[in-house]
């Protein structure tokens, strides 16, 4: 046991010292890169703050607290840039020295409440997954409390108790304390439940520390960097809060320089004029408070390491594609064909491209399956046929031609058109691809007569005519429904219905099956290929099960890193495969498994 | 049936709230020093009354007496007297609180007329120079939101519209001071102003109320500003969004059913809000001199005037509660997956 606890606290030793390294390193090297400017300045404005706190009152031009009655409510002159007030003090000097007040009674306020709410949050967290009846129900009923304390409107919380305690900064400091320590409590306690799931807090507990010490000496540290950010954005609050309470009189009197109590007394004279005495304390106290709250966000972005900033990507649809690299990727769509792809290359914001000059020709009726490893780029293939990539996703190169035309060449509204109506996607887990606040009867509804001129009665029996069509019973509950009330296979099929109601030429499906267990896949599929048979639509069907493939597709392209490496008809490739990853795929799968007949299966089951 | 039972649940939940809120209100005054009676009825009463009310409040006996005298007050709207003016504070509050809700119903306006629909654009992907001014302005909008005081938001907004442009009566309560206010029906001015066909004092009155709720709204409208942009963003990013804009549905279409999304976690968040508000009145009444509730807390705290305090408090605290409420209820009734779960 001994022998355990000095191995760990020399590893932990040694993991601090490394962390502070790396700590150190990411300072020297990345810092600068990952802030924009407006973080710069910000940080800049956070130095001025606190060096303004620290020294402020040393350094006024003039005396912030000796009247000069001969100088009153003199506007900003050379002498006075921000002129003076109603007792001839210095604006200037009385704003230089107020933060010495405010900032502290915020940064005092906050760290109180930091004291007693983080230990608080610990043991509520902790209480809160025991064993014991009793720890559940005293973390059940703290966090209750809260509810109600919260429930006071926090400034006339503060208000109150300023009042009943008597007006001072020891009484302003007390007052914002309690009011914020709540959201501190809550904070850690939420951090506390999210990490203690994490296999280092288990194993520290195997290692026999106490679930509370596992708490305050592995989980807390770990919370900290949440917990900084809220500090900062807490003392922003703060200050605000003590500003309104001594400008209503409940706070710091004057005549101590503070900001609150300036704009309060420069009140009266802003509404006849004299602007000055009570604008510029109200512009510095934006300024800091404005300074703390972003800090937050600059100190969050310096902690986390890669964390960069989110390039605000847009939607990429409309595009304007430069023209192709290679002439032979030019190349016009080969006559017939549904669907031609011509040296596609889709690229993600600073990362390889995710397509590489992708080719392939679909004629009418036909299935070609596209297999790959995941992360091969079979769902970008699918939504950049579609023309929906996404954020950060771009066409950098190549065409996609329908019937001859090229989409990139439609405007918006003939895209609109065809996009639901002739070419129809089929995607992965449909539950997320319902709007789950619109009723099933309402989306298809709106699809069929986005497409089609109808009533809404005649859509809605369209749509029910469809969902009978492909086997489901009792249509007007479904259509009834939202997408909740679904279950997986339910909803592919209502997908299902939806891409074939308009019976397109072309359906696009990512992984129509995903997710659904092996009987629902099966008849999902079977009803899928069935009716694009009937109708003689093309597919593009990107799976990553070879068995999918050998027994509905007529042919397969194979994707690996973005190029397809090998496509054929489906028997040759899959008897003879020549690349590699076409080798490894198959030898995942269990062909013979799939190939069978579907009846067998379903006999099989009956003997059982 | 579902609904009912839930509503039923949620209200139980208020009884043990309002019961804490009420301990608390009670050992606010009794965590100060000195004799409460006395507290209540001002240094200038006279020895009998503080005794008559000594004997009232139960003080000569033991503390869970006492709470249970104080329940009683309270239940039967008595929170004493102010020893200011000596009337009954509930009789002050009552009078005051249309004021009050008159602000803060129209920062709400304001906020969901204004704030929301520039917050809905701000957040859709397009290009077009609707969307692209949207977004500027939102994110003027953010980096000013929160920062700024209300109470000296307001002062600036006195000093440019009334001082020095002229457009906006001063800060001189809820009409002019010459004015008179319309018949009492609701207590609020506008509404009571056009019921009495009175539109000079309905238009007075709107005027006067113009400032104090764009106020409200510029600084408490910020978190629901934010929400409604982020959620919204969220919803029209998301895989439901690609997949109705893949099914070619007009744009229309596609961009109200991401508001749908969207609606549930603003509702919360204005929920929490407009329990903040009145804090935000207190500030703002003051500055603009509307004699709502908040106001009058104030001042009961300026001459140490305990009894409307405590009844105040009391008022908040309750207020904020049935806001929740309210919240979760609204939320209940427009996101079935929550019904769904409660069943």
């Amino acid at each position: 046991m001994n022998g355990y606890k000095v191995d760990d606290d020399r590893r932990k030793q040694g993991s601090s010292a490394n962390a502070a390294r790396r700590w150190a390193h990411r300072i020297v090297s990345g810092v600068w890169s990952r802030l924009s400017r407006f973080d710069l300045v910000v940080l800049i404005l956070f130095a001025l703050v606190l060096l303004i706190t620290a020294i402020g009152p040393l350094v006024t031009p003039y005396p912030p607290m000796f009247a000069d009655p001969l100088q009153r409510l003199v506007p900003p002159n050379r002498a006075h840039p921000f002129g003076t007030d109603e007792n001839g003090i210095d604006v200037l000097s009385r704003l230089i020295a107020a933060p010495r007040t405010d900032v502290l009674i915020a940064v005092i306020a906050t760290t109180l409440s930091l004291a007693i709410g983080a230990p608080l949050g610990v043991v509520t967290g902790y209480f809160e997954g025991a064993d014991r009846r009793a720890m559940r129900w005293i973390s059940e009923a703290t966090l209750r409390l809260l509810d109600v304390i919260q429930a006071f409107p926090v400034f006339i919380l503060a208000m109150v108790l300023v009042a009943i305690r008597g007006t001072g900064p020891a009484n302003v400091v007390f007052a914002v304390a309690f009011v914020n320590f709540p959201v501190f409590l809550r904070l850690v306690r939420s951090e506390i439940l999210a990490l203690r799931e994490h296999l280092y807090a288990e194993a520290a507990l195997a290692l026999g520390n106490s679930e509370l010490g596992v708490g305050f000496k592995h989980l807390l540290p770990n919370a900290w960097p949440t917990v900084l950010v809220q500090v900062s954005v807490t003392i922003g609050f703060a200050v605000l809060l003590t500003a309104g309470l001594s400008f209503v009189g409940a706070g710091v009197s004057p005549p101590t320089p503070e900001l609150g109590a300036m704009i309060a007394s420069g009140a009266k004279f802003l509404v006849i004029g004299q602007w000055w005495v009570a604008m510029f304390p109200g512009l510095l106290l934006g300024l800091i408070v404005f300074t703390f709250a972003v800090m937050g966000d600059v100190a969050s972005k310096l902690m986390e390491p890669g964390q960069h900033a989110i390039a605000s990507g847009r939607l990429s649809k409309n595009d304007r594609i430069t023209p192709p690299a290679h002439g032979e990727s030019a190349a016009p769509s080969a006559k017939g064909a549904v669907l031609s792809l011509r040296g596609l290359t889709i690229e993600a914001d600073s990362r390889p491209a995710v397509l590489n000059g992708v080719s392939f020709d679909l004629m009418p009726g036909e299935i070609l399956g596209v297999v790959g490893l995941p992360g091969s780029g079979k769902s970008t293939l699918v939504r950049a046929i579609v023309r929906l990539l996404g954020y950060g996703l771009r066409q950098q190169a190549g065409h996609v031609f329908f019937r001859g035309k090229d989409l990139a060449d439609l405007d918006e509204k003939t895209l609109r058109a065809i996009r639901g109506y002739e070419i129809l996607p089929l995607l992965a887990n449909p539950k997320s691809q319902l709007n789950p606040l619109v009723r099933t009867g309402d989306f298809m509804v709106a699809h069929i007569r986005a497409h089609h001129r109808s009533s809404r009665r005649e859509a809605h029996a369209r749509a029910a005519r469809m969902l009978s069509t492909i086997g489901i019973g009792d249509a007007e509950h479904w259509l009834a429904a939202y997408p909740h009330e679904l279950s997986g296979g339910m909803a592919q099929r209502v997908c299902l219905a939806i891409a074939l109601v308009h019976r397109p030429p072309l359906i696009v499906a990512d992984e129509p099956t995903a997710g659904l267990d092996v009987t629902v896949q099966r008849q999902v599929l079977d009803l899928m290929i069935e009716l694009c048979h009937q109708n003689g639509a093309a597919q593009v069907l990107a799976t990553r099960e070879l068995g999918i493939v050998a027994h509905y597709c007529d042919r397969v392209a194979v994707l690996h890193e973005g190029l397809i490496v090998e496509a054929g008809p489906v028997r040759d490739v899959l008897l003879a495969p020549r690349h590699a990853v076409t080798r490894r795929l198959i030898a995942a799968a269990d062909l013979r498994a799939v190939t069978a007949p579907a009846r067998t299966n379903t006999s099989l089951k009956i003997v059982r | 049936m579902r609904t009912f039972k839930y509503i039923c649940r949620r209200l139980l939940i208020l009884i043990p709230q309002v019961f804490l809120i009420s301990i608390i209100t009670f050992s606010l005054v009794r965590m100060l020093p000195g004799d409460p009676a006395r507290l209540e009825l001002g240094p200038l009463a006279p020895e009998e009354g503080v005794e008559l009310l000594r004997h009232q409040l139960r003080l000569d006996q033991p503390l869970p007496q006492q709470y249970i005298a104080y329940l009683q007050r309270v239940i039967y709207g008595d929170f004493g007297r102010s020893w200011v003016n000596s009337n009954s504070v509930a009789q002050d509050l009552l009078v005051r609180a249309p004021a009050t809700l008159e602000l803060m119903i129209a920062g709400m306006l304001i906020v969901l007329v204004v704030m929301v629909p520039i917050a809905l654009l701000s957040a859709s992907p397009s290009r077009g120079w609707l969307a692209r001014a949207m977004q500027r302005i939102s994110f003027g909008y953010g980096l000013l939101a929160g920062a700024l005081p209300d109470f000296w938001l307001g002062l600036v907004l006195i000093f440019v519209f009334f001082s020095v442009l002229g457009w906006a009566p001063g800060p001189e309560g809820r009409l002019a001071i010459i004015e008179l206010p319309p018949e009492r029906v609701t207590g609020f001015y506008t509404i009571d102003a056009l019921l009495a066909g009175d539109f000079d004092t309905f238009k007075s009155a709107l005027s006067h109320l113009a400032l104090p709720a764009a106020t409200l709204a510029f600084v408490y409208g910020a978190p629901i500003f934010k929400m409604v942009r982020a959620s919204m963003e969220a919803a029209l990013r998301s895989d439901y969004t690609i997949y109705a804009e893949g099914l070619g549905l007009p744009r229309r279409t596609v961009f109200l059913w991401a508001m749908r999304n969207a609606a549930p976690p603003t509702v919360v968040v204005t929920g929490v809000v407009a329990g903040y508000l009145l804090g935000g009145a207190v500030l703002i009444e003051t500055v603009f001199n509307l004699n709502g509730i908040g106001q009058y807390a104030v001042q009961s705290i300026t001459t140490a005037d305990y009894a409307p305090i405590q009844g105040f408090v009391l008022v908040a605290a309750v207020f904020t509660m049935i806001v929740y409420l309210i919240v979760d209820l609204v939320q209940f009734m427009i996101d079935p997956r929550l019904s769904a779960r409660a069943s």
